[in-house]
């Protein structure tokens, strides 16, 4: 009997396998994937895609130089290789030789040049944070273009890769040569070389894209439609995903109180990659500019007594992880959390910290009061911050919880500084050149969203900013970034509360969904439907 | 005669909202810029940016003017008819609006059909047996309907009807996966207009049916009522020929008030079902601060208000030979 049984449980499971293994040899073609959003995006393009659900439809319909593997090595997709000068100023690209736009025009080198020059550099919101490293980017041939670097930059190729951040998706030139960049009607229905095509933009319902036949990867892509569809609504958004008529929700908008369910239903994955470019973290911003804040004891006792543990439990419902480090452990070649020394709760130590600080309790045991601020929309925020209160007030902080919808709150925090604590994500990844530096430089100092609101200023801190990103050597850099944490979590001015989850949940039924650190919004090209 | 007479009253009522509809617009202007917040940081995004990159942002849509000469150019664009650009879409705010106004008509007007037939006619069926049985258990649900916010009803009728029954699709206007064409579309579309649209109605639903209720049993004790009834009138008679027309003059009131309200208020709706319509561009533009779209919406809204009021009057004027205008 037992026997038999392991006979046909082999059986089951050959035929489990068989199917799977032919099946990934050759995936077929067709199926309609649709994607979920959680707003309609401003735009198509690349060149203003600002934001999360703009980039999902952009990264389909058009192709980056390159794209990143989860090691952070650089990958073909419109250049199919390139080399790096020794002095690592120069970078040259060989381009596919037969890609072509949606309209039949060959892409060129000369489309390359214009994308760098005349759309990124003057209509890319981010640019100013590395087009001025680049001295020149010039097409030498029809498919060569080479970019020349005013000095060595080691983050330059994870820029080029990372087309959410710094735009550099390549547009046609034929298109937008002439125009307007920020106006030209090809925005709403775009003209691309990627894997799909534009179809029709559906306001205020959803977009479609369908298979590029001429797409100049053999082969490529799999599935015949993208639909985008946007579902403002979280719960009805995740019902939706339930019964099937939606088959992609992305990390950022899974309730990670739900995930667990998922997990058991063989219907759907979590697939916990693929955000490991965005590498985000949780921080507890404080402002240090005055008040109780501004004595660094004060912050060393508040990273004592707050309980990330258990943050992470009752916020994230265990998804996430304590947030070690000012970088986010899905950059692994320079994240250390060895840095936090702030590994357990210890109230004493806060407590001492607090008194030696000259903030002795009154009479009912009470030291001072601070305010949280936080945006709504993010619910485990608001958890968080009760635990915050109340682990805050077991060392007589006092601490009051102010809500505000993102634009207020982007104005109270960022533009009038008029916060003591403030719950913010950051982006750490995909270099931390990138998105790390400009938080806590202090030439960031500024009146502007997601830069210096604290008011932090370490000219040490400063000076490892500035050298790092032209020491090419990983190890080395990866040296100089361990300096840079320990000096953050010594100065703290922020707390790095959790590192978000990433979980992204997908029908069951589609393969090949997520395969870069971007997958969250990675193009489909190699995703395929299996029944 | 009296059809040219009301002809003209519109066109003088419409006219005298011309004035009315400015001072929404210069309110509405100045709410809309005192509520904290910029448009220009949803225009960047959740990544950070250099102050000249903001700088051009805001010339680009004339945020750097003050605030007053701001408003003149809006007030002389819309004299033109010409409701601005909006900041987020980058698109033309009347088109913006106008692709957008189809799907919450047709969400609104089967609603307010249905909820307005639906709750007279409770309404009469319970006016003609006050605190009976029927009318206590009408009565009830017709509370707990008034009492029940729309974004829960909703997502209460999402789990029974299209979670656990399948009966209906959770949200949308098509099905997207499969399009259909013809009356297949047409099917698909009445399909996915069921759950919006009955979550809608609750509201209106049962004010229509409490006023109709009171309105009707007010009446049929009325001496005419009485009267009908000597003269060996059936009682289905004096309810249909002689009470009715009498108690709907302050339901058709209600009624033309609530096309304002339901326009303005389809934004929960929208939201939990997804349905493409005005609510959620409202929705959108007010945490996008996109001042343009808000603007417009707002001018828009209120036009249709004051059209619905012109309305009102006249149907009022139809079924009322009392009421004459001059």
């Amino acid at each position: 009997m037992l026997r038999l049984l392991s006979l046909i449980t082999a059986f089951a499971l050959t035929s489990v396998v068989v199917p799977g293994g032919t099946a990934s040899a050759a995936p077929s073609q067709g199926g309609t994937f649709i994607i979920g959003l959680e707003g309609e995006p401003a735009t198509a393009t690349g060149h203003l895609a600002t934001d999360t659900v703009a980039l999902m439809v952009a990264s389909n319909i058009f192709n980056g130089l390159v794209s990143l593997d989860f090691n952070f090595n650089p990958q073909p997709d419109l250049a199919t290789s390139w080399d790096i000068s020794d002095d690592g100023r120069t970078y040259t690209f060989h381009l596919a030789e037969d890609a072509k736009w949606h309209d039949g025009v060959p892409v060129t080198a000369e489309d390359i040049e214009y994308t760098f020059n005349d759309i990124i550099a003057v209509a890319h919101p981010r640019a100013g944070s590395w087009w001025p490293n680049v001295e020149s980017a010039v097409a030498t041939d029809k498919h060569t273009f080479v970019i020349t670097l005013k000095a060595a930059y080691a983050p330059f190729m994870t820029i080029i890769g990372n087309t959410l951040g710094s735009g550099t998706l390549m547009m046609p030139k034929h298109i937008y040569e002439g125009t307007d960049p920020k106006t030209n009607p090809a925005n709403f229905a775009p003209i691309g070389s990627g894997p799909f095509k534009f179809v029709a933009w559906n306001r205020g319902s959803h977009i479609e894209l369908e298979r590029n036949p001429d797409y100049f990867k053999e082969g490529l892509p799999y599935l015949d439609r993208i639909i985008l569809q946007f579902l403002p609504d979280a719960a009805s958004r995740l019902l939706a995903f339930e019964q099937g008529e939606v088959d992609f929700l992305h990390m950022y908008i899974v309730p990670f109180d739900q995930v667990a369910r998922f997990r058991k239903d063989d219907k759907f994955r979590v697939i916990e990659r693929g955000g490991e470019g965005a590498a985000t973290n949780e921080f507890l911003l404080m402002n240090m500019r005055s008040g109780p804040l501004a004595n660094k004891d004060v912050r060393h006792a508040l990273a004592w007594a707050i309980d990330r543990e258990q943050i992470v439990e009752k916020a994230v419902f265990g998804e996430g992880k304590v947030a070690h480090s000012f970088i986010n452990s899905g950059l692994s070649w320079v994240s250390d959390g060895s840095t936090d020394v702030y590994r357990s709760v210890d109230l004493d130590k806060a407590n001492e910290l607090l008194d030696n600080a000259g903030f002795p309790r009154d009479a009912d045991g009470k030291r001072f009061d601070l305010r949280i601020a936080l945006a709504s929309g993010r619910d485990y925020e608001g958890r968080a911050d009760e635990i915050i209160k109340d682990n805050l007030a077991q060392v007589g902080i006092g601490v009051t919880v102010e809500m505000s919808d993102r634009t207020s709150f982007i104005e109270k925090v960022m533009r009038q500084w008029d916060f003591d604590l403030a719950n913010q994500l950051f982006t750490t990844g995909p270099d931390p050149a990138i998105s790390v530096r400009p938080r806590y430089h202090s030439e960031q100092i500024k009146k502007i969203p997601f830069v210096n609101s604290m008011g932090y200023s370490n000219p040490e801190l400063d000076n490892i900013f500035d050298t790092e990103s032209g020491e090419i050597d990983r190890e080395k850099r990866a040296g100089m970034w361990r300096d840079a944490q320990t000096i953050l979590f010594e100065d703290m001015p922020a707390l790095p509360l959790f590192e978000i989850p990433v979980v992204n949940l997908v029908s069951d039924r589609f393969k090949d969904v997520i395969t870069t650190p971007f997958g969250y919004i990675q193009s489909r090209e190699g995703t395929y439907f299996e029944e | 005669m009296t059809g040219t007479r009301l002809l003209l009253y519109a066109l003088r009522r419409l006219l005298q909202a011309v004035p009315m509809i400015v001072i929404i617009l210069i309110v509405n202007f100045f709410l809309i810029h005192s509520a904290p917040g910029d448009p220009v940081d949803v225009l960047t995004g959740s990544m950070e940016t250099s102050e000249e990159y903001i700088a051009e942002l805001r010339a680009e849509f004339g945020l750097d003017k003050p605030l007053v000469q701001q408003l003149g150019i809006y007030l002389w664009k819309a004299a033109h008819f010409d409701l601005g650009y909006s900041m987020r879409y980058r698109q033309d705010v009347t088109g913006l609006i106008l692709s957008r106004l189809p799907a919450t008509l047709l969400l609104m007007g089967t609603a307010l059909v249905f909820s307005s037939f639906l709750g007279i006619m409770l309404g009469v069926f319970a006016a003609r047996r006050p605190y009976s049985l029927s009318d206590n258990a009408v009565t009830f649900i017709a509370l707990a309907g008034y009492s029940m916010p729309v974004f829960w009803l909703g997502q209460i009728l999402l789990l029974i009807f299209a979670v656990q029954l399948q009966w209906f699709p959770v949200q949308g206007m098509f099905s997207l996966r499969v399009p259909s064409h013809g009356w297949a579309r047409f099917a698909d579309l009445m399909h996915h207009l069921a759950l919006p649209a009955i979550t809608y109605s609750v509201y209106h639903l049962t004010l229509i049916y409490r006023l109709t209720r009171v309105k009707m049993q007010e009446t049929l004790t009325l001496d005419f009522c009485t009267t009908a009834r000597a003269k060996g009138l059936s009682e289905a008679s004096v309810v249909r020929r002689h009470a009715l027309p009498n108690a709907m003059l302050p339901v058709v009131t209600v009624i033309g008030l609530n096309f304002g309200f339901m326009l303005a208020g389809s934004v929960l709706t929208e939201t939990v079902f997804a349905w493409p319509g005005t609510g959620r561009l409202l929705y959108e533009a007010i945490n996008a601060r996109d001042y343009p779209v808000l603007l417009g919406l707002f001018t828009f809204l209120s036009l249709m208000v004051i059209l619905a009021n012109v309305l009102t009057d006249i149907i009022y004027a139809l079924i009322d030979p009392r009421v004459t205008y001059s």
